[in-house]
C-alpha cells in the first residue's frame, strides 16, 4: 500500500521531496533471508570492453534453502539465448559464460547480460559496454557572426562511430595567456557543434581544439588558432528590392541594403547576387558586385518571372586580409520582366562571369565617362538614365527595322508588307 | 473550489448528484487523467525502447522488485469505497515525483543522447504532481479530505539507484514507469466512477 502522504487538499504549500530518492531497492542479486526465493550476482557487473575482445562472467546463484543448484542456468544477451556450449559449470552453485570477439554495443544504455533460472526467470543481469576509444576530431571550422559571438563544428574521428556514449568538449584559450574556457552550448548547428555567445576578445588570436572521451580513453583534435576577425559573417541583406528598368524588357534592377549591425564596417564588402527563372532550380550567380548596394541585371527573358536573392561577405573587416565568410542568402524576391514580341535571349548577368561580350564592362566604362565629364565639362543633363532612354530607343527601332526587313528573305522583296507576289 | 462548494458527506457514493461545479471539476480531473494514461503509454514504449532488449520483448518478465513508498494498487483496490480509493490514488501521485526523477537522473547518464525520453520524466513528474493536486481538490470538495497528519516518508533510502548495477537501474526505471502507468489508470477510472452517467 502506499505511504501514508495524505493531506488536506487545500494544503497550499507542499514539503519540497528530500535531497536523496526515496528509494530502497531490493537489488537484483542481494539475497533475502527466508524468503525461499533464489537470486543471483554476475560477475563483472557492468564491464568495459573493445570491440574484438573476449569476456569471462560468472553467475553465482545464492538461495533459501542453501545450496541452489547452477544446473538448468542459462544465459541470454540482449533477449537472445546463448548456446549452452558457450557456458559450463563452475561448482554447483556458479555457471560461467565465455563470450569471444565481442560485436559494438547494441545501444548505448549497455547490451543486457542476464542470468535465467531453469524456469526462465531472471536471476540476475549485467550490462556490457563493448567499443572503441575515440579517435581523434578533425576539420574544425569556425564562424563569428557579427564579431558577437563564435561557433565551431568538427568531425568526429572515425565517423563518430565508436559503440559508446561519446561526450565531446569543445575547448578554447587566448593564445599567449588566459585559461582553458569550455564551451557550454552544444547542438547549434548538428550534433557537432558548440556556440560561444559572448566574451570573445578581438584583435588577439583564439586557440580552439575539441577533447573527445569515452569509457574506454579520449583523444584531442590539433589546435586551430584563429582571430575573431578573420572569420566574420553577417545577416544576410535586408530590404532587398527588384523592379524593372522602364523601357527594358531585358533588364531588372536589384537594390539592397547593407546589413544593418556591420554597416559602418562594410566599406569593403562584397556581395554576390543570384537568380533564376521561376520554374527552374538553376540559379545564376553574379559575382564580385563588390561592395555597392545596387546592380542590374542584364540579358534577361521579357515576360519572365524571376527570383533574386543576394548575400554580403564582410570582407575586410577592421583591416583583416582573409577572405571573409558569405552570410545567408536573402529571402527570394521576385519581379517580371516586361513582355516583348521580340524573342529574348536566353539571360545574362549584370557582371558575367568569363569573357562574354556584354554589356558589363561597357556600362562601368561609361558610367565612369559620365562622371568624369559631369566634373569637368558643362554636361549637367547627362545621366545614366539618358543612356537607357537611349538603350530603349535603339531597342525599338531594331524592332521596328526588323519588321519592315524582316519579311524579306535572303532575296529582296522591296519595302512593300504583306504576302511575297 | 472551496471545499464548501458541493460538499458532500464522507460515506456518499456517486449515485447523489453533483453540484455542476464539482461535477464540472470531477470531469476535468477525469479527463486530465485519461490523458495522462495515454502519456504514460508512450513513455513507457519509450523507455524499454531505449533500455534494449530484452527490455521491449513481450515475454520479459522482470521480478516485481518493491519500491519503497509506492506499490501497485492493490486487488482489493476496486472494492473500496470511492473516496477511500481517491485518497490512495492522491497518495499513490504524490510519491511518484521523486521516483521519476530518480528514474530520469539515471537515465541522463545511461542514455544521455535521448532528449525525448529525460523530457517526458520529467515531464511525467510533474503531471503526476498535477494530477495529485486535482484529486486532493476533489477529495476537499467533497468534504473527504484526510485531515489527519502527513506521514513521513521512509528512511534512509540512500541512493540507492546510483550505487546499483546499471541492469537493476534498468529494471527498477522499468517498474516506476509501470507503476506510474497504473496509478495514472486507476485514477482515471476512480473518478469515472463519481460521474453521473459516467465518463463524458
Amino acid at each position: 500500500m502506499p505511504a501514508g502522504r495524505r493531506g488536506p487538499a487545500a494544503q497550499s504549500a507542499r514539503r519540497p521531496p528530500p535531497l536523496l530518492p526515496l528509494l530502497l531497492l531490493c537489488v537484483l542479486g542481494a539475497p533475502r533471508a527466508g524468503s525461499g526465493a533464489h537470486t543471483a550476482v554476475i560477475s563483472p557487473q557492468d564491464p568495459t570492453l573493445l570491440i574484438g575482445s573476449s569476456l569471462q562472467a560468472t553467475c553465482s546463484v545464492h538461495g533459501d534453502p542453501p545450496g541452489a543448484t547452477a544446473e538448468g542456468l542459462y544465459w541470454t544477451l540482449n533477449g537472445r539465448r546463448l548456446p549452452p556450449e558457450l557456458s559450463r559449470v563452475l561448482n554447483t552453485s556458479t555457471l560461467a559464460l565465455a563470450l569471444a570477439n565481442l560485436n559494438g554495443s547494441r545501444q548505448q544504455s549497455g547490451d543486457n547480460l542476464v542470468c535465467h533460472a531453469r524456469d526462465g526467470s531472471i536471476l540476475a543481469g549485467s550490462c556490457l559496454y563493448v567499443g572503441l576509444p575515440p579517435e581523434k576530431p578533425f576539420n574544425i571550422s569556425c564562424w563569428s557572426k557579427n564579431m558577437k559571438d563564435l561557433t565551431c563544428r568538427w568531425t568526429p574521428g572515425a565517423h563518430g562511430e565508436t559503440f559508446l556514449h561519446t561526450n565531446y568538449s569543445l575547448k578554447y584559450k587566448l593564445r599567449w595567456y588566459g585559461q582553458d574556457n569550455t564551451c557550454e552550448e552544444y547542438h547549434t548547428v548538428g550534433p557537432h557543434s558548440c556556440h560561444i555567445p559572448k566574451d570573445l576578445a578581438l584583435f588577439t588570436p583564439y586557440e580552439i581544439w575539441v577533447e573527445a572521451t569515452n569509457r574506454l580513453g579520449s583523444a584531442r583534435s590539433d589546435v586551430l588558432t584563429l582571430d575573431i576577425l578573420d572569420v566574420v559573417t553577417t545577416d544576410p541583406p535586408p530590404d532587398v528590392h527588384v523592379s524593372r528598368v522602364r523601357g527594358l524588357e531585358d533588364q531588372l534592377s536589384v537594390r539592397w541594403v547593407s546589413p544593418p549591425a556591420l554597416k559602418d564596417f562594410l566599406f569593403q564588402a562584397k556581395y554576390q547576387i543570384r537568380y533564376r527563372v521561376e520554374d527552374s532550380v538553376d540559379w545564376k550567380v553574379v559575382d564580385d558586385v563588390s561592395n555597392q548596394t545596387s546592380c542590374r541585371l542584364a540579358g534577361l527573358k521579357p515576360g519572365t518571372v524571376y527570383f533574386v536573392q543576394v548575400r554580403c561577405n564582410p570582407f575586410g573587416i577592421y583591416g583583416s586580409k582573409k577572405a571573409g565568410i558569405w552570410s545567408e542568402w536573402s529571402h527570394p524576391t521576385a519581379a517580371s520582366t516586361p513582355r516583348s514580341e521580340r524573342p529574348g535571349p536566353g539571360g545574362g548577368a549584370c557582371e558575367p562571369r568569363g569573357g562574354e561580350p556584354s554589356s558589363g564592362p561597357v556600362r562601368r566604362e561609361l558610367k565612369q565617362f559620365l562622371g568624369w565629364l559631369k566634373k569637368h565639362a558643362y554636361c549637367s543633363n547627362l545621366s545614366f538614365r539618358l543612356y537607357d532612354q537611349w538603350r530603349a530607343w535603339m531597342q525599338k527601332s531594331h524592332k521596328t527595322r526588323n519588321q519592315d526587313e524582316g519579311i524579306l528573305p535572303s532575296g529582296r522583296r522591296g519595302t512593300a508588307r504583306g504576302p511575297a507576289r | 473550489m472551496s471545499r464548501r462548494e458541493g460538499s458532500l458527506a464522507p460515506q456518499a457514493d456517486s449515485s447523489v448528484s453533483l453540484l455542476p461545479p464539482l461535477e464540472a471539476k470531477i470531469r476535468q480531473t477525469h479527463s486530465l487523467a485519461h490523458f495522462l494514461t495515454k502519456y504514460a503509454e508512450q513513455l513507457l514504449q519509450e523507455y524499454v525502447q531505449l533500455q534494449g532488449d530484452p527490455f521491449g520483448l513481450p515475454s520479459f518478465s522482470p521480478p516485481r522488485l518493491p519500491v519503497a513508498g509506492l506499490s501497485a494498487p492493490a486487488p482489493s483496490h476496486a472494492g473500496l469505497p470511492v473516496h477511500e480509493r481517491l485518497r490512495l490514488d492522491a497518495a499513490a501521485l504524490d510519491a511518484l515525483p521523486p521516483l521519476l526523477e530518480a528514474v530520469r537522473r539515471r537515465q541522463a547518464e545511461l542514455n544521455p543522447r535521448a532528449p525525448r525520453l529525460l523530457r517526458r520524466l520529467e515531464d511525467a513528474a510533474r503531471q503526476a504532481r498535477a494530477l495529485g493536486a486535482a484529486v486532493e481538490a476533489v477529495l476537499a470538495a467533497l468534504g473527504a479530505a484526510n485531515r489527519g497528519p502527513r506521514a513521513e516518508p521512509p528512511a534512509a533510502a540512500a541512493a540507492a539507484s546510483a550505487a546499483s548495477g546499471v541492469f537493476p537501474a534498468k529494471v527498477l526505471g522499468l517498474r516506476v514507469c509501470g507503476l506510474y502507468r497504473e496509478w495514472l489508470s486507476r485514477t482515471e477510472g476512480d473518478l469515472g466512477q463519481l460521474l453521473p452517467g459516467g465518463p463524458a
